[in-house]
This record gives structure tokens, sequence and C-alpha cells, in this order.
């Protein structure tokens, strides 16, 4: 009976670890993106880029964030491709923004400014940003 | 008891066994294999990357035979379509000398083409040669498949040979290197593919797709440009369009897409006919202007008929430019 126990007791250690390994995912909620949810409640733009489509800035200056008025001001180049544009948004720490960009965005319409939403790391703060462009005179 | 007991040895036992048995595959003693004393024979494309009419289509054919059994006497290539004016057999066979460059040895009489058979004739002791092959793709092969037979001849009988392909042909048209200057040599048609002064603009001004200007502006950066005729004429300062000239081009800048076959640059970037199928150029404007040297623009003609890739090989602030293109017709249009 001596020898059984011993033979028993292996694999009963090793079902206990695995058991107690896979409790510890329960503690880290993630969003239905998959995203970590953290205890950060910032939510601003810390940083605004635009690519044309050959993939280079169409900026003629950096962006102007407003994280008060919550207004993201940029001037591209005279003869910028407008409805061919790449936006893209540095945030603080494990904001997410809303909704994804997912490709190319169609900018042309001035009067009427696309704004994007920032949500911040514990998913309870969201500001819309808006994204005002002007083009550069020749 | 005993029964437990056994069964858990044998978990132990069997991982035990199977370790033995792949440890003892290890004692095999490996043998060379025999090479086979036969007329033996290889091929391989040299050439990569879209095959494109007047380009070429190059392969190294490898024929050997062990010497007692007899030396090499001829190899042909049949083409299944006719190549051009120049399609050849080389007479030598290469090897690579210790400082990389490649050294011919002639082997046989200069190939002779007949048809869309190109043969050379052995006229050395030769029991090993790689002679290369150099298809000219011919207009009639355009869109079509075209794949090769080669065949080797010993002196004691003996026929091997080797099918290469079947190789797609491209629709697209190239054109390289074409000069373009500010207010002079300006209007360039992708239906002709070439390039017009404002004179022969007017001569032919339903084909003029792009034109190209350069302006060194301070208020913004103009710079070299390629505008359809048909563009806003702020996009168009300064330029007086000859009569008729009106074409509306589609056009989208584009950085760092070096094809290869035209900017001869190190990079193996190729732009095919099914990148062409693919794009969309529907919602893209009809002027790019601030445009750089390796840089280019995707166009579709006003009238759908052609799309092409026109990259810049080089711009000097003078106002001139050395442009290159390839293009593709839409089928069915």
């Amino acid at each position: 009976m001596k020898m059984k126990s011993k033979y028993i007791m292996i694999p009963a250690v090793m079902l206990m670890l695995s058991i107690a390994w896979s409790s510890c995912k329960k503690d880290n909620p993630v969003d239905e993106d998959g995203l970590l949810i953290t205890t950060r409640a910032q939510c601003y733009v810390s940083n605004f880029e635009l690519l044309g489509s050959d993939f280079v800035t169409v900026r003629t200056k950096p962006a102007a964030i407003d994280t008060t008025a919550q207004t993201i001001n940029v001037e591209v180049m005279f003869g910028t491709d407008l409805k061919n544009l790449y936006p893209q948004f540095e945030l603080v720490t494990d904001a997410k923004l809303d909704p994804k960009i997912t490709g190319k965005t169609d900018f042309s319409d001035l009067a009427n400014p696309r704004s994007w939403t920032v949500v911040s790391g514990n998913r309870q703060v969201r500001k819309a940003y808006k994204v005002i462009i002007t083009v550069q005179k020749r | 008891m005993m029964i437990i007991r056994n069964k858990i040895v044998s978990l132990y036992t069997a991982p035990l066994f199977a370790v033995l048995a792949l440890a003892s595959c290890k004692k095999q003693e490996y043998e060379l294999p025999t090479a086979s004393t036969n007329l033996q024979n290889d091929a391989i494309k040299r050439t990569i990357g879209p095959n494109l009419v007047t380009g070429t289509i190059n392969f190294a054919y490898a024929l050997a035979i062990v010497p007692e059994k007899g030396k090499l006497s001829s190899i042909e290539v049949e083409a299944s379509i006719a190549g051009a004016a120049g399609t050849f057999l080389d007479n030598n066979s290469y090897y690579t000398a210790g400082n990389g460059a490649d050294v011919g040895v002639p082997v046989g009489s200069a190939s002779v083409t007949n048809g869309a058979i190109t043969k050379v004739t052995f006229n050395k002791d030769t029991s090993a040669a790689t002679l290369r092959y150099t298809y000219v793709i011919p207009e009639e092969a355009r869109g079509k498949t075209v794949s090769f037979k080669f065949t080797g001849k010993s002196s004691n009988g003996e026929t091997v040979t080797y099918t290469m392909g079947p190789y797609t042909i491209s629709t697209m048209d190239i054109k390289r290197l074409l000069a373009v200057s500010n207010n002079n040599l300006a209007f360039i048609s992708i239906a002709d593919m070439a390039v017009y002064n404002s004179v022969q603009a007017a001569a032919n001004a339903s084909k003029i797709d792009v034109v190209y200007l350069f302006r060194n502006l301070t208020t913004s950066a103009f710079n070299h440009a390629l505008v359809s005729p048909g563009a806003d004429t702020s996009y168009l300062p300064g330029v007086t369009l000859p009569a008729g000239v009106n074409r509306s081009t589609k056009l989208r800048k584009v950085f760092n897409l070096q094809d290869y076959n035209l900017a001869l640059l190190q990079f193996g970037i190729y732009i095919d006919d099914l990148d062409f199928q693919q794009i969309d150029l529907n919602d893209s404007p009809n002027f790019a202007i601030n445009l750089r040297a390796e840089a280019g623009v995707w166009a579709e003609t006003a009238d759908g008929k052609y799309k092409a890739y026109i990259y810049i090989n080089s711009v000097n602030a003078a106002g001139t430019a050395v442009i290159s293109m390839k293009r593709w017709t839409v089928p069915g249009k």
C-alpha cells in the first residue's frame, strides 16, 4: 500500500499546481477588445500624425492639440489628397480610441470635422476630440 | 496492488522504450549515393520578376555524362512560342573564377535558331557543360503562357529532356528613362508612352494624360509635380495647355516603391499585372504635387483604358526630371 500512495502523490500535486495557476487569471479584467482595464482615469491625446497616400506626413507643422477644448488643429500641405489620409493618434497610457482606425480616412469635408472618442484606462471617462483640418495656401 | 503497480511501471517504461528506439535509428551507417551513369540534366530559371514583352527570360541548362560512356553532342531548346530576334543559346560553358567573375569556355558552335528551336552542337570533347539560354519575349506571347523543352544528346545515343514552365507573359508595357522638362517636354501620354512638347501635344491632344511641372514657391512645397490637364488650375500655375488638352487622369502619390524594372536599383520589388488588377484609384485626385526622386504615382487614364505606374528616377532643381513607366491595359477597354 505504501508504494501505491507514492505513485498517486505525483499526479495529485501536479493537478493542484495547475488549478492554482489557472485561478490567477481571474484577477485581470479585460474589456470587449481583450484589452486590460486598469485604474487610470487620464483621458487625452498626446500626439497626432497625419500621413498621405504615400505614407509621408502631410502636416506643415506639429498638430496643435487642445486637451481642454478637445480639438486637434492640423494644417496640411497645399495639394494634399484629403480623401486618402491615414490618421495616427498617440494616447495617454492604457487609453483607447473609439471608433478604431482601420485604414485610410476621408477628411475632404472640411466644414464637418471628423471626431474620435478617447476612452480612459478604467473605461469610465470618454472624451470626444475633433480633428480640424486647414489646407495651406499655395 | 500488483496490477496498479504494473500499470504505473508501464507508464514509465513506455517512454524509455521510445527513447531507445529513437536512438537505435542513428546506428545505420550513411552510404554515399551512387551517381547514375546515364546522361543527366538539370535546369534553373535565372530571371525573376514579371515576364515583360521585349524583355528576356534566362535559363541555365546543365548536361553531363560519365566520360567512359561518351561525350555531349548537342543541346536544343524548344519554346512553345518562338522567341523574338536575339533569342540564343550560349555556346560557352561558364564557371566562376576566384574573384567571382563568370568565365566562359567555348564548347560548341554558335547557336542556330530555327523557328521555335534553338540548338548548339558541341565541337569540343565535353563531359559536362552548363549552357545559358536567353529567350527574348515576342509580342505574340503577350498574356499567354510559354514553356520550354530542353533536350540534351550524347555521342552514345542517349537523350534526356527537361521541361520548364509554363510561365505567364505579362500584358504590361514598359518604357524607361523618359526625360521631362518644365514648360518644354512637359506633356506625358500614357496611351503613347511618350513625352511631348506643346506643339506635339496639340497634335496629340486626346492622348495627353499628365503634365509635368516644377514650381519653386515660397509659400508652399510645390516643387516637382505630375498634374492631369483636367485638374483645377490652382495645381497648374502658369501652365498654358494646348487646345484640346483636357483629360482628367486619376493620380495617387507613392513613395519608396522602387520597381526593379523601372528603377534598376538593388531593390527586388516588382510591380506585376496583379497589382494593376487590384488597385482601385476611383477616389484618387487628378494631381500629385511635391514629388521627389524615387517617388511615383499610380495613374488611371480618363477613358479607363490604361492603368500605369510612373516612377521618378531623378529630379533636378532646374526643373527637369527623368521618369519611367509601366502600363497595363485594362481588359475589355
